[in-house]
């Protein structure tokens, strides 16, 4: 007895020096579900890559959170009565981590790069043909930065600010080898890059002489002051042992808390759950050069065959709004039109399926365990299919193999998910396209392709609608895909942690956030 | 299995070169290993400039990583290439990370090895004794306890057990930290305490193992003849079980301990994930789920030399067990 009362004091003292481990009273502990890929924005990068960057450096613009765009680097953005000259003013009080000013030299350094075949720049693409493209970047004074293009284009702006094109975020010419290659990032960011120990953590320290605007934090702009000395974001993988991690103290924000704890979690004291809606969509693509899937009327009858507002409630808990269009819930661009969603008609996708030619021949859809939701989506379809006579065969593949058939266009249905897209364009953007030159794409319509195409160029918002809405009605007639709901993102805080709120990206935002540990 | 020279009679000399005809031996295994890897890994569908751009990937943005990583060349070429920088020491670089893959594994096996040695020496130092008692106790009451708890101990997928630790330990308790880890270097009171808890699982697992291994094995050295003879003369029943018994019971198991050290030091996945250890099995299931091929190949190849490495130790232990193994 006495022994055992002794290895309980002894296992006590040695845990209780490290149960509140290095962590400072003045760090922010974030997890983490992946390291990630590197530190140069837009270039190897992953969500999580993107939400790291973001701390660190910054854009000429930058979206806010209703994924509109605001100056962030430039004072404002003046843009030519033909739309193709933006002449961006840049703030005089910004300064680089390094401690050297803001010029229009290192705006033009910095685009010089993206704009290099040999960076690999995940958005070359785009400002060099496919949003627009970029003919020159000037720089008549310190202050000031031209850009002229080939066309006007209202997705500029927003591929500018977009989050996995980095934000376009300008850097030092120090955070270069001298060979031109990426080293780390001397940025204009809150938060300066510390320590990245890969598989582990990565530690980033505040930028004391951060110029920060004034106002509120709204999205990526705005007021982005640090409030905390550091922030660490712990690499954790398993949900499980990150949900445990929360409850001992091990970290501070759990920024992608499972649906199935959120109920637990909200009855612990002090505990907060953060709601807010993805910009994300999840889908179910048809593949419309299959034999079977490429008569209408097939694929008219397994959207009937679907009670989407029911599988929604199942896979979110009610957390997430049914919506048959792809422009999220969350945008300003989704209007009540696209916030309907057909009744479930077994009897209509009966008889259509039979017009169709149907006669119980398996349908195989593709999906993946690795992302639960995807599977989930595939088990309640087939589930809701059988009982209109359709038979679904789910194919389960791991991810990378997944990602592949998608890119080949290698599939008849598959449950898929988007990540966010901020702009309605991109919206239907991501599975509109020719078949024959992307196979990828779903949805291959010459005259909704035309329609996208106006759409990015135009920047009337009235008229920009009403292509989105004709894109719609459209949408629901070809049924090429079947849109399900944006995703919730839910993070969870203790009660020492102030100032931190979720936002329509699922990455969080270490600024504005305060802890206010005993 | 073929045996290593005996401790007696055989000088250094003839070790250091048993020794070196093994390495030299495996030399085959490690190119098929590695010729293996390479091409059954660009089987597999998915490549790494699909992971890496995602649900975004224009063909074009495709062919440029492609380009950019040397996958746009022949395998063939891709191989030769590989090959000729791996002789000279290159594991070549991560296409997710960039890093070196060399000094990457090396990072990496430090977090793991430390953990399987631990955990290895710890079961070994439990489940020896006890598989031998229970056996020397045959039907008994604590031998029946014995194989209980082995049985139990075996049945456990070690995730489960991990996160049960986590949550009474980490949790409840708050004795341990549930994540994080510090190296040895930086802090060895720290790194004790971070890997405490997966030590502990890892042990009772392979506990379970080597306790039923320890246990059949003396059960059958005990019915031999020499045992009874030794019994005959009137020696103590603890010498008849140190002396006597234990060496010859002892090497099965060392055999086992051998493929336990093989297999764990190549990886703890499930153990990395749920403790949050970047250790080399945690790299290579990432690596594998990225496509990331340097990193995979590297990885693969350092296991095999690991198993070979592992082997060749518990082949040149055996002859100080078990004193009939001698000749090779």
């Amino acid at each position: 007895m006495r022994l055992r009362a002794s290895f309980l004091a002894l296992a006590a003292s040695l845990g209780l020096g490290l149960a509140t481990p290095a962590a400072a009273q003045d760090t922010l502990r974030i997890r983490l579900n992946a390291d990630i890929r590197s530190t140069d924005p837009g270039v190897n990068r992953d969500a999580n890559t993107d939400g790291l960057v973001w701390h660190v450096l910054e854009g000429l613009v930058a979206l806010r959170g209703n994924a509109t765009v605001a100056p962030m680097l430039a004072e404002r953005v003046d843009v030519s009565a033909d739309g193709l000259t933006y002449t961006f003013p840049l703030r005089r009080d910004v300064r680089f981590h390094n401690g050297q000013p803001l010029t229009s030299a290192d705006v033009a350094f910095a685009m010089e790069r993206y704009r290099k075949r040999e960076t690999n720049w995940r958005c070359r693409g785009d400002l060099d043909g496919s949003v627009t493209r970029i003919t020159a970047v000037e720089t008549p004074d310190p202050h000031t930065v031209v850009m002229r293009l080939e066309r006007p284009s209202a997705l500029f702006l927003t591929t500018l600010a977009r989050t996995d094109c980095g934000q376009t975020g300008i850097f030092h010419r120090d955070s270069l080898n001298a060979d031109g290659s990426w080293r780390a990032p001397v940025g204009t960011g809150p938060f300066r890059l510390g320590e990245w120990r890969r598989g582990q953590f990565i530690e980033l320290e505040r930028f004391a002489e951060y110029a920060a605007l004034p106002g509120e934090p709204d999205g990526l702009a705005g007021n982005k002051t640090p409030h905390v000395e550091r922030v660490r974001f712990t690499i954790i993988p398993d949900d499980a042992a990150a949900r445990a991690a929360l409850l001992a103290g091990n970290i501070d924000i759990l920024p992608d808390a499972r649906t199935r704890d959120l109920r637990d979690l909200r009855a612990r004291p002090g505990m907060t759950v953060h709601s807010s809606p993805s910009f994300d969509l999840q889908i179910i693509l048809m593949q419309t050069t299959d034999p079977l899937l490429s008569d209408v009327r097939m694929r008219r009858a397994i959207a009937l065959a679907l009670d989407v507002p029911e599988l929604v409630r199942a896979l979110t808990e009610g957390g997430s709004r049914p919506s048959r269009a792809p422009i999220p819930v969350g945008s300003g661009f989704h209007t009540p039109l696209m916030s309907e969603v057909p009744a479930r008609d077994l009897a209509a996708a009966r008889r259509l399926a039979q017009e169709a030619g149907y006669r119980g021949q398996p349908i195989r859809i593709v999906t993946t365990r690795r992302y639960e939701a995807f599977y989930e989506i595939a088990v309640l379809a087939q589930d809701m299919l059988r009982e209109a006579g359709i038979n679904l065969e789910l194919e389960v593949l791991e991810w990378a193999t997944q990602l592949q058939r998608y890119t080949r266009g290698e599939y008849q249905m598959m449950a898929f998910g988007f990540s966010a897209r901020l702009d309605p364009s991109l919206s239907f953007e991501m599975f509109t396209g020719p078949k024959a030159t992307q196979p990828r794409k779903a949805w291959d319509n010459p005259r909704v392709q035309a329609m996208l195409e106006d759409s990015m160029r135009e920047t009337d918002r009235a008229r920009r609608i009403a292509l989105f809405e004709g894109m719609f009605r459209q949408l629901m007639e070809d049924v090429p895909v079947i849109a399900l709901y944006s995703s919730t993102n839910n993070a969870v805080t203790p009660a020492h942690v102030q100032g931190f709120r979720s936002w329509a990206v699922d990455a969080p935002r270490a600024w504005g956030v305060r802890l206010a540990r005993r | 299995m073929r045996r290593a020279p005996g401790v007696s009679g055989w000088r250094g000399a003839d070790v250091l070169a048993y020794v070196l005809k093994r390495l030299l031996v495996a030399l085959p295994t490690l190119v098929l290993v590695a010729a293996s890897v390479f091409f059954l890994m660009r089987l597999i569908p998915g490549d790494p400039a699909t992971v890496i751009l995602g649900d975004a990937a224009t063909p074009e943005a495709v062919a440029d990583l492609r380009v950019a990583y040397g996958l746009d060349r022949p395998v063939l070429v891709q191989f030769a290439l590989w090959v000729e920088r791996a002789l000279a020491g290159d594991l070549g670089r991560s296409i997710t990370s960039g890093e070196a893959v060399g000094p990457l594994i090396l990072a990496r096996f430090q977090v793991t090895a430390a953990i399987v040695f631990a955990s290895v020496g710890i079961a070994v130092l439990l489940a020896v004794p006890l598989g031998m008692l229970a056996a020397w106790k045959q039907n008994s009451w604590g031998d029946v306890a014995a194989v209980a708890a082995a049985t139990f101990l075996l049945s456990i997928p070690s995730f489960w057990l991990g996160l049960i630790f986590l949550l009474v330990f980490g949790l409840w308790l708050g004795w341990v930290p549930v994540v994080g880890y510090v190296t040895f270097a930086e802090d060895v009171w720290g790194a004790l305490h971070y890997i405490a808890l997966p030590v502990v699982t890892l042990a009772l697992i392979e506990t379970g193992v080597l306790i039923r291994m320890a246990r059949a094995s003396t059960v059958e050295v005990l019915r031999l003849d020499y045992i009874a003879h030794a019994r005959a003369k009137g020696v103590p029943e603890w010498r008849v079980l140190a002396r006597h018994a234990f060496p010859n019971a002892f090497a099965p198991t060392l055999t086992l301990i051998g493929l336990i050290m093989g297999s764990l030091l190549g990886g703890i996945a499930v153990i990395e994930t749920v403790f949050t250890l970047p250790g080399l099995g945690r790299l290579l299931v990432e690596a594998i789920f990225a496509r990331d091929y340097p990193v995979i190949q590297g990885v693969m190849l350092f296991i095999a030399v690991i198993y070979v490495v592992v082997n060749l130790i518990v082949d040149l232990l055996y002859p100080v067990f078990d004193p009939r193994v001698t000749a090779g």
